[in-house]
């Protein structure tokens, strides 16, 4: 008898140890933890009865993390930017994922699916990129152009280079100027012929409300993300809609490579494709949906990229070109604007 | 203190063990990035760094605002401590305590105050238009004007703290002595009061010549990487480029900068000293 019992609690033992065994490491973006906290990471541990581990820091440094610890990985999924992705192929960080154990990949966005090729990503959010600015001070912005017009000199801020949205910024004005030259030579060059008519090369978003509300500035470039807290600061501001369109970026999930728990870490990635966990994220405002099944009102579709409309409008920047021609613009761009 | 002096030595163990290992070790690694090449160890990450016409555009433009910081601090530091050390001893305690108010508030508030302050709307502007000295607002954010102002802000008070001491330090009688024989103001101040007062001037710019070098938060901000100096330089390789070698020299520059001016501040203090 006792024999029995002690083998039954060592058993108990076991299982208990086996289920607090079971995590999976993601490495994510450190904002808006409390929003995916309660959205996504508490639901998907009660759900399959594992632990979370989560690791955060902004991605280059999270990428160089990975590579680090190549031989020995310690993260399962990662989120990134979907040129991140590339890069992480490329140095086989990580593993292809199988659409067939992602049931909620076939409800997203047909570019969200399998955006860097081989099925080495999937994009769980994205954003449109366009020009803002103040009602007040310029009746509308038409084309990418009218950055440099004679009617906002001297009161625009652009993207420096080095930010995520500066090479977004730097392909619309390409595109403006009938060109396709993924090394952006003749955007660069007409950003340096303007260079003193720009009030500054921002680095951080964050500034533009500032700017833009002390009258530093009428029109600027940022990332659809960033809008919802430029119209509360600027209520007279707007988003541009351009003849020549918007540009945009995604963010996307790998596996990686010798990922303790293949079928878990699938399991976690389909779970935040989710209807039901894009629709939380979407009305915190947190990120925009790729899953076409997420319906929001039209006030907190103002804070999002929301709709086909929107989401078809955006000229994506391949994650090739910005793998291939990013130390190409910096080069150029420290050479011909930053002097 | 100690009969045996060992004790004291292993008084100080814990602290040189933990300067060592939580500082200086992981400094000289950090640094050493900057001497590693592809194949070994030389000096190509420095002369690569200085080829670029932008690297070198902004040593010199780092190097010289911080001159013009530590010249007009000293100028105007002379003339605001010698007013506080004339002063009765209520008025001097208040004075001091005006001056000392602004290091006591974040460099990052006092910095957004002058973003506020040297705005096209700003109260700056406002005056020069109002004026009518200007028709329409100067743009003096994100120029170097700005970043000069900012840092002449930030460190003038540790220009005045040091020749307030220096000057209370001075003889009482030498200035009476000096007008008495016939010197005017201008020649008290040359060959008077400065040469005895050369200490404070030498810490003073040395704090302030170094802190200019060193700041980051001010040029971040009032200069944006339109203007760019070393120290933003510096978080913009680490940051966006992970390039660590550019950064690694960068340090270095800013150190052997540091190093340089207070050993030659120095030099000029003793050598007048010596030369009488």
């Amino acid at each position: 008898m006792r024999l029995l019992l002690s083998a039954s609690l060592l058993g108990l033992v076991a299982t208990s140890a086996a289920a607090a065994d079971k995590t999976l490491t993601i490495s994510v973006y450190g904002i808006s933890q409390d929003a995916y906290k309660e959205a996504l990471y508490t639901p998907f541990e009660a759900k399959c009865g594992c632990k979370l581990v989560v690791e955060m820091g902004n991605s280059s440094e999270r990428l160089a993390k990975l590579e680090a610890n190549k031989a020995k990985p310690v993260v399962d999924v990662i989120a990134y930017s979907d040129a991140n992705a590339l890069e992480a192929a490329g140095k086989d960080l990580i593993q292809p994922v199988d659409p067939a154990k992602l049931p909620n990949l076939a409800d997203a966005y047909e570019f969200a699916r399998d955006p860097v090729g081989g099925n080495m990503a999937v994009g769980y959010t994205f954003y449109g990129t366009s020009i803002v600015y103040d009602s007040d001070v310029i009746d509308g912005v038409g084309s990418w152009l009218d950055l440099f017009g004679d009617k906002l000199k001297g009161q625009v801020a652009l993207p420096n280079v080095s930010t995520t949205q500066g090479p977004l910024a730097l392909q619309m004005i390409e595109t403006a100027l009938g060109s396709d030259d993924p090394k952006f030579a003749k955007a660069i060059d007409l950003v340096a012929d303007h260079r003193d008519d720009i009030v500054t090369f921002y680095e951080k978003g964050g500034q533009i409300p500032q700017l833009m509300q002390q009258g530093e500035i009428a029109a600027s470039v940022i990332g659809r993300f960033g809008w919802a807290n430029l119209l509360k600061t600027v209520p007279s501001a707007r988003w541009a809609t351009p003849k020549e369109g918007q540009s945009g970026g995604m963010n996307v999930l790998s596996i990686v490579k010798g990922a303790h728990d293949p079928d878990l870490a699938h399991q976690f990635i389909d779970y935040w494709l989710s209807a039901e966990v894009q629709q939380k994220l979407a009305e915190g405002q947190v990120d925009s949906p790729v899953n076409q099944k997420v319906t929001v009102s039209d006030e907190i579709a103002e804070g999002l990229t929301y709709g086909p409309e929107m989401a078809t409008a955006i000229k994506f920047l391949p994650a090739k070109s910005m793998l291939e021609n990013r130390d190409a613009w910096l080069e150029a761009w420290n050479a011909k604007v930053a002097q | 203190m100690f009969q045996d002096r060992r004790l004291g030595l292993a008084l100080l163990a814990p602290a040189t063990l933990f300067i060592i290992l939580g500082f200086l070790l992981p400094v000289a690694i950090l640094l050493s990035g900057a001497f590693q090449t592809p194949t070994g160890w030389g000096i190509s990450s420095f002369t690569e760094f200085f080829a670029k016409p932008l690297h070198r555009e902004v040593f010199w433009r780092t190097f010289r605002l911080g001159l013009y910081v530590t010249a007009i601090s000293a100028v105007i530091g002379y003339a605001v401590a010698l007013s506080i050390v004339d002063a009765s001893d209520k008025g001097k305690g208040r004075l001091i305590a005006t001056l000392v108010l602004p290091l006591m508030i974040s460099p990052v508030a006092r910095t957004y105050a002058w973003v506020v302050i040297l705005g096209k709307t700003g109260i700056v502007n406002q005056f020069l238009t109002g004026a009518g000295i200007l028709d329409t607002p100067a743009r003096i954010l994100f120029s170097e004007t700005a970043i000069f102002i900012g840092l002449i802000q930030l460190f003038f008070p540790l220009m005045v703290l040091p020749l307030i001491s220096a000057l209370e330090n001075l003889p009482r009688d030498v200035v009476p002595a000096a007008r008495m024989l016939g010197a005017n103001w201008l020649q008290v101040f040359w060959k008077v009061i400065l040469p005895l007062t050369r200490e404070g001037l030498v810490v003073g710019g040395t704090l302030v010549f170094v802190g200019s070098l060193t700041a980051y938060v001010t040029p971040a901000i009032l200069g944006g990487s339109k203007v760019l100096m070393l120290e933003t330089l510096l978080y913009q390789r680490v940051s966006v480029a992970n390039d660590f070698a550019a950064a690694g020299v960068i340090a270095i520059i800013l150190i052997a900068m540091s190093i340089i001016t207070n050993f030659v501040l120095k030099r000029l203090a003793t050598a007048r000293k010596g030369g009488k």
